[in-house]
């Protein structure tokens, strides 16, 4: 258990530069964005009576946030801070993506493998940690920064608030942000999770790419919906696997669906994360995510380079 | 238990070449083993079969394991150094320690810190920041500190200048090796370690043509520089290979007495280079 620790530790050694740097640094250009935007001249907003100063406004718009009801206030709020969660999570699915074709490609092009290879970490440990790393370590870290990032906009909506003359305390008891924060980390979760059989076949292409892991695992892909096409007639192939990445962001992004007014996906192609935890969809993909991971370990283990 | 490797009947083939052509040999412990061959002779095919990272025929026991099945219980028990720089660039060294202790059951920190503290190098930097020698020495700090029965290296010395080169060997030797151990090494630069061996092993084609311990080589083989008068006599006892020095010829001499050929010249334990050319131009 110790070693396993180690091992996912180890990927984020290696790839704290996608995992942990390129969402923090999302989120502090986004912040730095804000901060700056609204300190500098960026409030005059031209409209046809002339020019309006925004500072001039804060109080108006500050009262009126203040008086509208309760539940749209909320809505608003919470609006707001889900709605970062769409970048973010967009950035994390392609950084899942190059994570998972170097993961078993890249330790082979610097030779590494014989150094990871000569300690005693069996190949099954180090590929399940490296899928344990995608589907549970980066979307706890995506889920960490972004975390962050809802503070700080609470944080940046109670400062505007005290330059229109209010407390702004009605900002942060009007976001629930627990509840926020909650299901935010499972919908991050179970969203990689949803994508599994995904991440395990590019990993599965990883350990058996001899070089351009990228085209080794994604031409197959195409060269399957092109072989049906032509023997078929038929697209189920890539339907398929087209529904499973737009089921991944809806899944992700579900929160903000529904509070919008449920206008925002296909109701087919939505559902809450607890929902998708009980569809036999999920599960199925987790036992084909089983399989691609077995030919890894395989391959890993009885590949001979020379 | 002495015996650390014993392989009997080890073939391996890649495609239609045979690699390996049915190989006996054991590795007892307490010894040095030198495996020397020309390129592509299957040394390093040899030490995959026996790290558990190919797949081969007939039998082979490494610390009494199976090294297809039990890959990872073996390297509990096993160090391998490979011929090419193997950590990886973006390995911080204090991040190495960390993750070599929490696998490594038979790792021992304290003797690593020891290690890396007699070097230049920072706890802080990345592997690729370090010198080509620097990453060796890092590498030999890690597999020092792993209390194994058995050290596998191949060409470990490869690149390295000459400095870095003698420092390895002289701290493998008084800071690991000791009479509960075996070192198995590959090399090409045999006069680098003829003095640390005690058991050679030269292999051509697939195939063993020496297995004996220095003590061996030694006795059975003699080289006599001899004068031009005793040519013809010299000859007569069957060298095993000739050449010119100086005008002179030496002979190599295969199982014959030192009394039979004291009298032809002065004698000399051949190197183990000239050995090796010798057997390696055996029957050609």
């Amino acid at each position: 258990m110790n070693s396993f620790k180690a091992l996912v530790k180890r990927e984020y050694w290696e790839n704290r530069g996608l995992i942990f740097l390129s969402p923090a640094i999302i989120a502090a250009v986004l912040a730095a964005i804000m901060i700056l935007g609204t300190i500098t001249g960026d409030t005059f907003v031209e409209t046809h009576h002339g020019e309006i100063n925004l500072w001039d406004k804060f109080p108006q718009a500050v009262e009126e946030f203040n008086n509208i009801e309760e539940e749209k206030r909320t809505q608003a709020i919470q609006i707001s801070l889900y709605a970062p969660r769409i970048l973010f999570g967009f950035v994390m699915m392609l950084i899942c993506l190059f994570y998972c074709l170097g993961s078993l490609y890249d330790e082979r092009k610097d030779k590494s493998i014989l150094f990871w290879k000569s300690l005693p970490v069996s190949d099954t440990a180090t590929v399940l940690s490296k899928f344990v790393s995608v589907c549970f370590m980066i979307p706890i870290v995506y889920f960490a920064v972004v975390a962050a990032f809802q503070v700080f906009l609470l944080v940046y909506g109670t400062v505007l608030a005290w330059f229109g003359g209010s407390l702004g305390v009605n900002v942060w008891t009007s976001s629930n942000l627990f509840g926020v924060l909650f299901n935010s980390l499972f919908s991050f979760v179970v969203a990689t999770l949803w994508l599994a059989p995904l991440w395990a076949w590019f990993m599965f292409a990883s350990a058996w790419a001899k070089k351009v892991a990228f085209l080794w695992g994604t031409l197959p892909i195409f060269m399957v919906a092109i072989a049906e096409g032509w023997i078929f007639r038929s697209s189920h192939f890539i339907e398929m696997v087209g529904e499973r990445v737009a089921r991944g962001f809806t899944t992700l992004n579900s929160d903000m669906h529904f509070l919008v007014g449920k206008d925002m996906f296909d109701e087919h192609y939505v559902a809450k994360w607890y929902e998708v935890l009980g569809e036999s969809g999920f599960w199925i993909g987790l036992i084909v995510a089983a399989g691609f991971l077995a030919g890894a370990i395989y391959t890993r283990r009885y590949r001979d380079e020379s | 238990m002495s015996t650390l490797i014993e392989a009997k009947g080890l073939s391996k083939s890649y495609g239609s070449h045979q690699a390996l052509k049915s190989v006996d040999f054991k590795v007892e412990r307490g010894r040095i083993v030198g495996l020397v061959g020309p390129n592509g002779a299957g040394k390093t095919t040899i030490l995959k079969a026996i790290l558990g990272l190919t797949s081969y025929e007939g039998d082979l026991t490494v610390l009494g394991m199976n090294p297809e099945r039990q890959r990872h219980q073996i390297m509990q028990k096993v160090s391998f150094i490979a011929d090419v720089a193997v950590l990886p660039g973006w390995l911080k060294v204090a991040n190495a320690l960390e993750f070599v202790t929490e696998v490594h059951p038979n790792f021992n920190l304290e003797r690593a810190k020891y290690f890396l503290g007699k070097t230049n190098i920072s706890m802080d930097a990345k592997v690729k920041q370090l010198s080509k020698g620097m990453v060796a020495q890092l590498h030999l700090a890690l597999v020092m500190s792993i209390e194994a029965e058995l050290l596998v290296l191949d060409e470990p010395t490869l690149g390295l200048d000459i400095l870095y080169r003698k420092e390895f060997y002289n701290q493998l030797l008084t800071e690991f090796f000791d009479e509960g151990r075996s070192i198995l090494v590959t090399t090409h630069q045999i006069e680098e370690i003829e003095n640390l061996l005690t058991d050679l092993i030269f292999i051509r084609d697939g195939k063993i043509v020496l297995d004996a311990t220095m003590d061996e080589v030694t006795n059975d083989y003699i080289e006599v520089m001899v004068s031009k008068d005793n040519i013809a006599q010299a000859e007569a006892l069957n060298p095993v290979m000739s050449r010119d020095v100086f005008g002179r010829k030496v002979y190599l001499f295969q199982g014959v007495s030192r009394e039979q050929l004291e009298v032809l010249g002065e004698l000399h334990s051949p190197s183990v280079a000239d050995l090796f050319v010798a057997k390696m131009k055996e029957g050609k």
